[in-house]
């Protein structure tokens, strides 16, 4: 702490030339430009020989996946243009169009796989329960904030109610789409945020608690059927071999991926993968092409990059100025943290089967396109940290 | 920030740490430990293989006349564990394929076992239909067109016992050793005759290949594909040409037997059947072979309808299928007396000039047990030559007992010649189902009879029954060539063989289809000498045969012959004639047998006339 004052103090003697320079942190947007360029690489591996219904052009998805590529980019340079505390301060705003786009999926959407998730706008499909994970990371970073009128930052048992009724309410507009997946890695973030806002354990373990309950009880009335709770737990059983359902995927998706060996087949040339074997081989099983086409080199290097991505946005938050940039990076960081683990894990057959994309590289516009508005927040909370610390020096100078 | 905070960062930063390694550990052990592993299942999981029928040999007679060839067809196959769950998918296929719905079901579960992975539903669809299938595949799980090769017989009828036919593999076959690893569901194999006896040299070898396919089983990429080999022709030793004069000549004395009545009765000769075996003496080759009743073999390509099988097989139709030259046995009656003449000789139970008499009947085995010759009237005072020219019972009767007395009957002296001269075993001809015969012994009889005590005991009057080819002693027309080509080679043993040559399907002589010469039985050539001449005086006038061959010219080409007429219990009397010509230097060895009809003499005789006349070009 010492150490980084006198850093700042040296800042403030430059204080007319460092408000000029960009800051950026640029690890992190490079090594999320790498790792969706990748992805964009295998999506077209994987898909120019599985084309939807009406399609000639193998590019098709290649296409669609550049163009979410450059929307995200621009969002994320774009979001840097607006003060994170801006964004705070209307935070409301947020938690409604959250509230609002999930809510408008149960009534405009349309099913795809069984769940209602999808939202036509006419030139473009999408997911509104991705960027409502952004969303909810916004409204319950400003709940469980230090609130104006405040003197220290504590969370107090108010902000836990109100945080876990927010939070209660994505997860359950979620899970009646159904998208249990999903529901899942919201209650993760919120569970997540929690814990690093520091707030007492008490709260933590009674939140458990209850959602324990909750899903005991679920279970006791039907609302989640056994089979389905067999079908994600399918991976538990030692020797997965079945070539039906739930276990097909995950024995095609590791025969892809152990047949990968050490350096891969090479790119374009996974034929477990392109042959279709795996199903949904760009969206959600998009590692088993990794894992085939780039072998054991390749993926270790994806799960690199990925986590040094997710120790980015830890880092930043856990050094910004105020707990609402805190909590909005680590919030963003827990996202891509539990996804990567449960994505992956379900690849490999160490986690259930759950559809959920995998961050920077799945197919699909909203998941890439919130991501890239994920990691715009982070590095807006990073540019907008060290310009507002110059002037509280300064100011606190002055006096 | 609080320190409390500051902690919980880094729990979350070694929980991140954790995680990515053990992520990390995983992939090593599914990739790095275990990739070589999913490599292979992987390939098992995308490849498939299919193998490409190879045309089967066509088959020659010894000019080179094509006799029988492959046909290349497509047919319809299916895996029967795809097919048998899939209602909709067999009804559309008795549709398309105009077979019934429960034909289809039937042929599919009939066949619904792990090991039978293709089962052919139709053979040689037609050209819209294939196109159909294939066009429509997708929409077929587990339903191919396959290439298939059937046989188209050039000579119909002609042969068809030698030839044999093919058909599809059984379920039987295909888990038997011999075919267990070449064969898959829907394979024609040879069933009978040559096609079954040079089944490996006709077949061929496969094609192969190997190609991915998509997870719904539509081929997407050839991975490797290796042609399939063409199967060997066979060159027969048949003469095609002589093959059917045989066969007409058999068929036209069997009808004119059956116009005949037995001698004092108001009773036809039934005639359900007879064979005719021509071989050249010189070498063993079998220059025709004809057995009657016969069948088309083309009722089987393409398989045989339950009807036309079950004719086939109707003993009102005295089994057609059997090829009564090889495959049946018979009693031989006086043709056989040439071995107990041999025997005699050798034993010197008699001698050249020694003379025995007969006077119609004989007592040699006590007063209860008479026995007659054929000849009520007695053939007075005989020798050898005149006992064969007679066809004298009474002279075999003592030359059996004399046989049976010597040394106790120790040596079994007369079943030890039967042996000598092929009976009782198989020729070892390439043909298979061989029938072996019955050379009946002290031995055979004690087990035979092992249930019924006192019986079981071989006899004096067995041996003596035997001389003249009666009792247990059974033959097929064959064997008894064999025997006869054994006398006209003066003790060299051919075996009888119907394969010639063997070529690849480029023409190409395969060195190991030649045969081994001969084998030396070592006999003593004067008295074959002494027996032939008996067997001449046969044919000449005052013989058993001389009314059939007066107007042959037997001064230029002479025959030796033993008629055959023997008893069966319950049954009308079986025909023989056992030949060969012309004497001095044997061409051909000529044996002919009737079952039900009557003395051997009178009424098969005469189709030996007729093919020698046809051999030797005489009108």
């Amino acid at each position: 702490m010492i150490k980084r004052r006198k850093k700042s103090l040296r800042g403030f003697e430059d204080l007319g030339r460092e408000k000029r320079r960009v800051k950026f942190d640029f690890i992190l947007f490079f090594l999320v430009l790498a790792i969706s360029s990748l992805g964009v690489l295998v999506i077209y591996s994987a898909t120019r020989e599985t084309l939807p219904g009406g399609v000639s052009d193998p590019r098709y998805y290649l296409k669609r996946q550049v163009i979410w590529l450059a929307a995200g980019i621009i969002i994320c340079i774009a979001i840097q243009f607006i003060n994170y505390r801006k964004i705070q301060r209307y935070w409301w705003l947020v938690l409604a169009m959250g509230i609002f786009s999930l809510a408008a999926v149960l009534l405009f959407g349309y099913e795809v796989h069984g769940s209602k998730s999808w939202v036509d706008l006419r030139f473009t499909t999408i997911q509104p329960s991705e960027f409502s994970k952004i969303f909810m990371i916004v409204a319950l970073s400003a709940i469980m904030s230090k609130w104006r009128g405040e003197k220290v930052y504590h969370v107090t048992f108010k902000k836990v109610a109100i945080s876990s009724l927010v939070a209660l309410i994505f997860v359950v507009l979620v899970l009646l789409e159904p998208d249990y997946g999903t529901a899942l890695i919201y209650f993760i973030i919120y569970i997540g945020l929690l814990f690093l806002s520091g707030a007492n354990f008490l709260y933590l373990l009674s939140i458990l608690g209850l959602t324990a309950g909750g899903f005991f009880l679920a279970l006791k009335a039907g609302l989640i059927k056994q089979y389905q709770l067999d079908r994600i737990l399918v991976f538990l059983k030692p020797d997965v071999s079945s070539s039906e359902g739930a276990g097909y995927n995950l024995y095609q998706s590791k025969l892809a991926i152990g047949s990968g060996g050490l350096l891969g087949k090479g790119l374009f040339l996974g034929k477990q993968t392109n042959l279709s074997y795996v199903p949904e081989h760009h969206t959600d099983f998009i590692f088993s092409v990794i894992g085939e086409e780039v072998g054991f080199v390749g993926a270790i290097l994806v799960v690199l990059i990925l986590g040094v991505i997710i120790w980015r946005c830890f880092y930043i938050a856990s050094n910004s100025s105020d707990s609402f940039a805190m909590l909005l990076g680590s919030g963003i960081g827990l996202v891509i943290l539990s996804q990567v683990v449960i994505n992956i894990g379900m690849t490999i057959g160490i986690m259930p089967i759950i559809g959920i994309p995998l961050p920077f590289l799945s197919s699909g516009g909203s998941s890439l396109i919130s991501m890239f508005l994920g990691i715009g927040l982070v590095e807006n909370v990073y540019i907008w940290k060290e310009v507002r610390k110059s002037h509280e020096i300064a100011y606190q100078e002055f006096k | 920030m609080g320190s409390n905070i500051k902690i919980r960062f880094r729990i979350v930063l070694y929980l991140l740490v954790i995680v990515s390694i053990v992520l990390m550990l995983r992939l090593y052990f599914l990739q790095v430990m275990s990739g070589e592993l999913y490599a292979e299942l992987a390939s098992e999981n995308i490849s498939r293989e299919k193998t490409i029928a190879a045309p089967r040999g066509n088959i020659y007679d010894r000019n080179g006349k094509l006799l029988v060839k492959g046909i290349p067809v497509k047919a319809v196959a299916v895996e029967p564990l795809i097919v048998s769950k899939n209602e909709d998918l067999m009804k559309t296929l008795s549709e398309c394929l105009d077979m019934s719905y429960e034909d289809i079901k039937q042929k599919v579960e009939q066949s619904n076992v792990s090991y039978i992975d293709r089962v052919i539903l139709k053979q040689d669809i037609d050209t819209a239909t294939m196109i159909y299938l294939k066009e429509n595949s997708s929409k077929l799980p587990g339903v191919e067109v396959i290439d298939l090769y059937l046989r188209e017989y050039d000579f119909g009828f002609l042969a068809s016992h030698l030839l044999g036919y093919t058909g599809e593999i059984d379920e039987e076959r295909l888990q038997s050793e011999k075919y267990e690893k070449d064969y898959e569901g829907g394979d024609q194999i040879g069933l009978t005759g040559l096609e079954e006896a040079y089944e490996s040299m006709l077949k061929g070898k496969k094609g192969k290949i190997i190609y991915e396919v998509d997870p719904l089983g539509r081929p997407v990429n050839i991975l490797d594909e290796t042609g399939p080999i063409s199967g060997n022709d066979l060159y027969l030793t048949i003469d095609i040409d002589l093959q059917r004069v045989v066969e007409e000549i058999l068929y036209q004395s069997i009808l004119e037997v059956r116009q005949k009545k037995i001698r004092d009765t108001d009773e036809y000769y039934k005639v359900p059947g007879g064979a005719v075996v021509v071989l050249d003496s010189k070498n063993g080759q079998v220059l025709a072979m004809a057995s009657y009743p016969t069948y088309n073999p083309e009722l089987f390509v393409g398989g045989i309808t339950q009807t036309n099988w079950d004719t086939l097989n109707d003993p009102e139709n005295y089994y057609p299928l059997m090829n009564r030259a090889v495959m049946l046995s018979f009693p031989p009656g006086s043709s056989i007396k040439m071995v107990p003449a041999y025997a005699g000789l050798a034993e010197e139970i008699i001698s050249e000039r020694g003379r025995l008499n007969c006077a119609g009947a004989w007592s040699g085995l006590g007063k209860d047990f008479i026995k007659y010759c054929w000849q009520r009237g007695g053939h007075g005072s005989l020798d050898i030559r005149g006992a064969i020219k007679n066809s004298c019972d009474i002279y075999f009767y003592q030359v059996g007992y004399g046989l049976f007395l010597k040394d106790n009957n120790m040596e079994e002296l007369l079943q030890k010649y039967l042996r000598i001269f092929g009976f009782g075993s198989a020729t070892g001809i390439d043909l298979p189902d061989e029938d072996e015969g019955l050379v009946p012994d002290k031995e055979w009889k004690k087990d035979y009879f092992k249930d019924q005590p006192g019986y079981d005991v071989w006899f004096p009057g067995d041996t003596v029954n035997m001389a003249i080819g009666q009792g247990d002693l059974l033959v097929t027309p064959l064997q008894m060539a064999q025997a006869y080509s054994i006398l006209a080679n003066r003790g060299l043993e051919y075996k009888p063989y119907l394969v010639k040559e063997i070529r690849d399907s480029e023409g190409n002589l395969f060195p190991d289809s030649s045969r081994e010469e001969y084998q030396d039985l070592n006999l003593n050539e004067y008295f074959i000498e002494i027996i032939e001449d008996g067997m001449v005086q046969v044919v000449s006038p005052g013989g058993t045969a001389a009314g059939v061959f007066w107007d042959f010219p037997l001064n230029e080409i002479q025959i030796a012959g033993k008629s055959g007429t023997a008893e069966f219990y319950g049954r009308q009397d079986y025909a023989w004639f056992a030949s060969y010509a012309p004497v001095g230097s044997p061409q051909y060895v000529i044996v002919a047998m009737l079952e039900e009809a009557g003395s051997g003499g009178s009424n098969v005789s005469p189709m030996i006339e007729k093919i020698y006349r046809y051999l030797f070009n005489i009108d």
